[in-house]
């Protein structure tokens, strides 16, 4: 992964000092509470219900052994002990306190972490593939690009008071894993007919209280021209984006109201300005970072290995987490582990920091010292051998990080809300330990197969609800927590947004409502389709008379 | 107001902001982009300088067609969390203005660096957000990733 040299530390460093300072001034009553907000946002630092909430970037979901660990002894030292990770893959610290900030900032910094720019409205993390690198249907891997962006973002001088947040997605391949089409801006690496690798661009997906999926601005986009694409992109939305309704400021407001076509033609002119400038990205700087993202050595013999088929014919339990959480890697011998971060009756993405201090472990004993965040709240160990797999279940199950239900209902993603989040208008743990609760049983759920959901606390939709199979959307009426349903939202290649079925269910029904849902799905299913293709299939009207047909 | 050119505080500034009420005044006005195109005319043949000073709200295209028949170009941010001025001294840049781009209205600390880097060269501090400290703001950083204004190659052509 990527190391960063003198200049990115440097500059870490000097944002840590930057930030220390700004705080100091604010204490001292300098700084007026608006505009410190404004600079605290934009390095990671809300104000919650309970105390300041940090997030710390995970840059494209990257995390090396060393990091993690530093990331549990902030746990430790500063916060409760645990951490939560977001469908953003960075991770959240919930009981920081403010005047500590500075300090864990200052301990992240030694690991080559940080917190710019990971709230505020301005350019977010660049999120991508869990598997990228390793995984056979990719074009080429997009972490490079995403480092790239990284460095153009941080700290831009122009683009630190955008209208909104503005967050930006890339997929290396035709099968979207990063949720691209619902991005401000989301990237595919494509060929063209030349056999040329670049990138399609959309422009204007979002969720919140306005879900847009993305649409085209650019079928073909050379790599020498990515920085200088997005920054025209960015430049036309930063002059012509709302600025007096904060609900209607982000990008896909603008594209929506120019339309498409106006829009593109002001980016296009733009860009003309700049195309040629010293924006171009050189060979050298695309193959430096791409030096960083090498592949392992992987062990040659790894596939003559043959002690993992024996145990997935003894072990059952073994068998089933083995289908569910691993997945195929592009070297064969070597699988891609998900760590499942979706335990029974726990906090969805929720880590201890003694998980957080095994994983890196096992990181460094079994995949070269490397961890990922998925934007569904689960880690990855991207390079296990065959012949370890066993042994890695074995002390992941101890550590209850070893749940088979990857891509199955109760792989939840689910947000904080009301139990942490200042502008939750519903809980959403008690309603997910419902869930679990309800659905308990995994063969009944592995027969259900893949199935996404996700719940979000309010229509800010930091859980993806619309883009969820089934999403379920905290509502409050007269002070009471009620629930939304949608159905047929996905956020893959094939996105789409989902549709609500009714009115909303009250807080003890969510369970035996999506248990309703589930038996339409069993009795109108043909053979083994997927639920999503089903709701597509079938539309909502059975889901409807089967969850609101009056009671006998 | 406290005022900085090329990063230096300034004590004898020649320029004073106009209004509706005020337009008429002698000597070196900057007058707001509107009012300027509304009295093009009976402006055109006063003694003293004339300056604009556009904001995000403007349509500046004809401003970007001829910036340097003004010897000073400011541009007004309203509210901290409003970064068009960002954007626009980039334009006037681009533009080949040769003036001077003057920041006002919502200007302190932490926005100071990032103005220089977008092509400001005078900041113009409103008194209550101004101290010593301010001057802080342009060493901060020692290392940057993006060309800019300051300096056009990023850090790879660096
Ligand atoms: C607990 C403190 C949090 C606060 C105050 C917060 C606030 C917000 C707000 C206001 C929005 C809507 C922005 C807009 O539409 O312009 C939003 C969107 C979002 N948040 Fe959060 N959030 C929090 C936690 C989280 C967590 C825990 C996650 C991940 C599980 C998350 C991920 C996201 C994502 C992915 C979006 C984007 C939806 C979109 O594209 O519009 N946030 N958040
Ligand atoms: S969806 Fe709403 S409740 Fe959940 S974290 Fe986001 S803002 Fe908070």
């Amino acid at each position: 992964m990527y190391q960063y040299n003198q200049v990115d530390q440097q500059l870490v460093n000097e944002r840590v000092a930057q930030f220390r300072d700004q705080t100091r001034r604010f204490l001292a009553g300098d700084l007026p509470e608006d505009e410190f907000l404004a600079l605290r946002l934009m390095n990671g630092l809300y104000v919650q219900r309970h105390a300041p909430m940090l997030r710390v970037a995970v840059p494209y979901g990257m995390m090396s052994a060393q990091q993690m660990r530093s990331l549990a002894n902030v746990a430790r030292t500063w916060d409760k002990g645990y951490g939560h990770f977001t469908t953003r893959t960075n991770i959240q610290f919930n009981w920081p306190k403010l005047e500590d900030v500075p300090d864990i900032l200052e301990e992240l910094a030694k690991v080559q972490m940080h917190a710019i720019q990971t709230s505020g409205n301005c350019i977010r993390n660049t999120t991508t593939d869990q598997f990228a690198g390793i995984i056979a249907d990719e074009i080429e891997d997009p972490r490079p690009y995403c480092e790239i962006i990284r460095q153009w973002s941080s700290l831009h001088p122009e683009f630190a008071f955008l209208p909104r947040k503005f967050k930006i997605a890339i997929s290396g391949g035709p099968t979207d894993r990063a949720a691209s089409q619902v991005h401000d801006i989301g990237l595919h690496i494509v060929k063209n007919d030349a056999g040329e690798v670049g990138f399609e661009v959309l422009v204007g997906g979002g969720l919140g209280r306005t879900p847009v999926i993305g649409k085209q601005i650019r079928p073909f986009l050379q790599k020498k021209d990515l920085l200088s694409y997005l920054e025209a992109i960015i430049r036309v939305y930063n002059l012509k984006g709302r600025r007096d309704n904060k609900y209607k400021a982000r990008i896909k407001i603008l594209v929506n109201a120019l339309g498409i076509d106006t829009f593109r033609e002001l980016v296009e002119a733009e860009w003309e300005q700049i195309k040629d400038s010293d924006l171009v990205l050189t060979d050298a700087e695309i193959s430096r970072v791409q030096g960083f993202f090498k592949p392992f050595e992987y062990e040659a013999d790894a596939a003559n290995d043959t002690s993992l088929d024996a145990k997935l014919a003894e072990d059952a339990s073994f068998a089933a987490w083995f289908r569910q959480n691993t997945v195929e890697h592009k070297v064969s011998g070597y699988r891609a582990v998900i760590v499942s971060l979706k335990a029974h009756l726990v906090p969805k993405g929720d880590i201890s920091h003694q998980q957080m201090d095994l994983v890196a472990d096992l990181s460094d004993k079994y995949s070269f010292g490397e961890i990922r965040s998925t934007h569904n709240q689960n880690l990855v160990l991207a390079d296990v051998r065959n012949a370890d797999l066993y042994e890695l279940w074995e002390i992941l199950s101890e550590a209850n990080l070893a749940r088979a239900n990857v891509g199955t209902l109760t792989d939840m993603t689910v947000c904080p809300g009301g139990d942490f989040c200042a502008l939750a208008n519903a809980k959403t743990l008690g309603v997910a330990d419902q869930i679990d609760a309800k659905f308990e049983d995994l063969d009944y759920l592995y027969d259900l197969g893949d199935i996404k959901l996700n719940m979000s606390g309010c229509i800010n939709a930091c859980s993806h609800h619309h883009v969820g199979h089934i999403g379920i959307l905290g509502v409050d009426k007269k002070g009471e927590d009620w629930y939304q349903i949608t159905l047929g939202g996905s956020d893959g290649e094939d996105a789409s947004l989902g549709k609500v079925i009714g009115k909303a269910v009250a807080s003890d029904e969510v369970a035996d409502t999506l248990e309703k849902v589930l038996a339409v799905f069993v009795e109108q299913r043909i053979e083994d389709e997927r639920f999503i293709d089903c709701v597509r299939r079938i539309g909502l009207s059975p889901f409807k008379e089967k969850v609101y047909a009056p009671a006998h | 107001m406290p005022l900085l050119i090329n990063r230096e505080p300034v004590e004898n500034d020649s320029w004073t902001l106009v209004d509706e009420d005020t337009l008429q005044q002698s000597g070196d006005i900057i007058v707001p982009l509107a009012l300027y195109q509304e009295n093009q005319d009976s402006l055109s043949n006063r003694e003293g300088h004339l300056a604009v000073q556009v904001s995000g709200d403007d349509n500046i295209d004809t401003v970007l067609e001829n910036p340097n028949q003004f010897p000073l170009i400011a541009v007004f941010f309203p509210a901290v969390r409003d970064g068009r001025g960002f954007s626009i001294a980039r334009l006037l840049k681009r533009a080949g203005f040769t003036g001077q781009i003057r920041a006002t209205g919502d200007v302190s600390h932490d926005r100071l660096d990032f103005m220089t880097r977008c092509g400001f060269d005078a900041l113009e501090i409103p008194a209550d957000r101004y101290s010593e400290e301010v001057h802080n703001a342009f060493s901060e950083f020692s290392v940057r990733y993006q060309g800019a204004e300051d300096d056009s190659r990023p850090v790879y052509r660096q």
